[in-house]
């Protein structure tokens, strides 16, 4: 076997391509699966994360918001995780969400009436107030003829007076007992010869020109 | 027939069977009953004052008179003593206020006070309640000079009636109390 430099040389030269080439495919190989290794932890790692996070949101212990559970379940979808599961994890805390947020729109819708409602009782205060002010100045009028001008400026509230005064002395499940009916006339005239006036408006009627159709009072 | 037989004794039942539940008074209402028979008495008591005073106008004393004579049954009877005499006169309701306006005093001063049930409020068989309220009332009579000419204190009896009635106001049925007081008695004459 005689080999000539030339020879030898490209040898030498095969050897080291072959070497590189051999030495390359091996960090290839080692890279990939490092690569792969990384991608399979990182998923595990998420999948960790997505249970944590959708027992908080299922079991009700998380500091998030409704959106923000909703933008939690939307990103762990995301990941496309297949994992029956997560997957059913995914299910009872969109479940859940969605019964919140029914529940947040139900408490919403009856905190609005009951503002509304206070707004009206406020409202039906305030104009009852006018009402039980003029009755008590009639009844706590100086004299006579002071309490006989209350009464004309309480009457111009009334459409006539004879307008029904009815007086509650009991409530009770909805129930109303009654005193005797009387007049808005006799009622002032009443007020005047008590000098005192122990009732609250409870109800008022009126016709389309605001003036008091019924008048319902309430002992305090 | 047979479902139509069957539906007719229900209601009939129901029918016999509802005004009685209906007039069982719970204590609360009942409570609130008692108190508005009382108040009327206290009324009557208002009443009396501003007819009895001097100071109140002529027009004004006849209209708390008409208002006054409301409170009564028809035909009732109030009691008047002296310490001068020992037998008790008795008016009718219209007449005793005429007489309290016109008293030959320059100054009158009426006063009720201790004003409670000796007798609670009874239902009788007929659904009214009846009982019987005990006044003190305390009568100065002062002459122009302003000096009191007499004074008394008597104690009366007051028949109290309470019925439930109804009546249709604005196209609802209104169930009310209607008190009326009867009688007025006087138990006791005293200085």
């Amino acid at each position: 076997m005689n080999f000539t430099y030339k020879q030898l040389g490209r040898f030498f030269m095969i050897m080291l391509i072959g070497m590189i080439f051999v030495g390359g495919m091996s960090s290839c190989k080692s890279k990939k699966k490092l690569a792969m290794e990384q991608a399979a932890a990182e998923y595990a790692a998420k999948v960790d994360q997505a249970k944590t996070d959708l027992t908080a949101i299922i079991s009700g212990s998380s500091n998030w918001t409704l959106d923000e559970q909703s933008q939690r379940i939307a990103t762990i979808k995301s990941y496309n995780i297949d994992d029956p599961e997560v997957l059913d994890m995914i299910e009872k805390a969109e479940d859940k969400v969605n019964a919140g947020k029914i529940e947040a729109e139900r408490k919403a819708e009856e905190e609005r009436l009951r503002r509304e409602e206070e707004a009206k009782i406020r409202m039906e205060r305030s104009t009852n107030a006018v009402i039980d002010n003029q009755f008590t100045a009639v009844a706590s009028a100086s004299s006579i003829d002071a309490a006989n001008g209350q009464i004309q400026t309480a009457l111009n509230q009334f459409a006539s007076p004879d307008v029904p005064v009815l007086i509650i002395i009991s409530k009770a499940n909805g129930f109303n007992d009654y005193d005797r009916p009387t007049t808005a006339l006799k009622f002032l005239h009443y007020l005047k010869d008590k000098g005192q006036y122990r009732y609250m408006v409870e109800s008022v009627k009126r016709d389309d020109l605001g003036k008091i159709t019924e008048l319902e009072l309430i002992k305090k | 027939m047979k479902y139509t037989s069957r539906l007719l004794i229900l209601l009939l039942i129901v029918g016999i069977g509802f005004p009685s539940i209906a007039q069982q008074l719970s204590p609360e209402r009942k409570q609130a009953v008692d108190s508005l028979a009382l108040e009327k008495v206290r009324d009557l008591s208002k009443y009396i004052s501003v007819i009895g005073s001097k100071e109140t106008p002529w027009s004004e004393a006849n209209r708390v008179i008409d208002r006054a004579e409301e409170l009564f049954m028809q035909n009732s009877e109030i009691g008047v003593s002296s310490l001068a005499r020992q037998e008790i006169s008795y008016f009718s309701v219209r007449k005793y206020f005429e007489r309290l306006m016109r008293l030959n005093y320059n100054k009158v001063e009426i006063e009720w006070y201790n004003i409670e049930y000796v007798s609670d409020l009874q239902q009788q068989p007929d659904g009214t309640y009846v009982g019987v309220i005990t006044i003190f009332q305390r009568f100065k009579g002062y002459d122009k000079e302003g000096r009191l000419v007499y004074q008394d204190t008597t104690k009366k009896d007051i028949t109290v009636y309470v019925k439930r009635k109804e009546t249709q106001i604005g196209g609802r049925l209104i169930g009310f109390w209607d008190v009326l007081l009867g009688d007025i008695r006087v138990k006791e004459t005293m200085k």
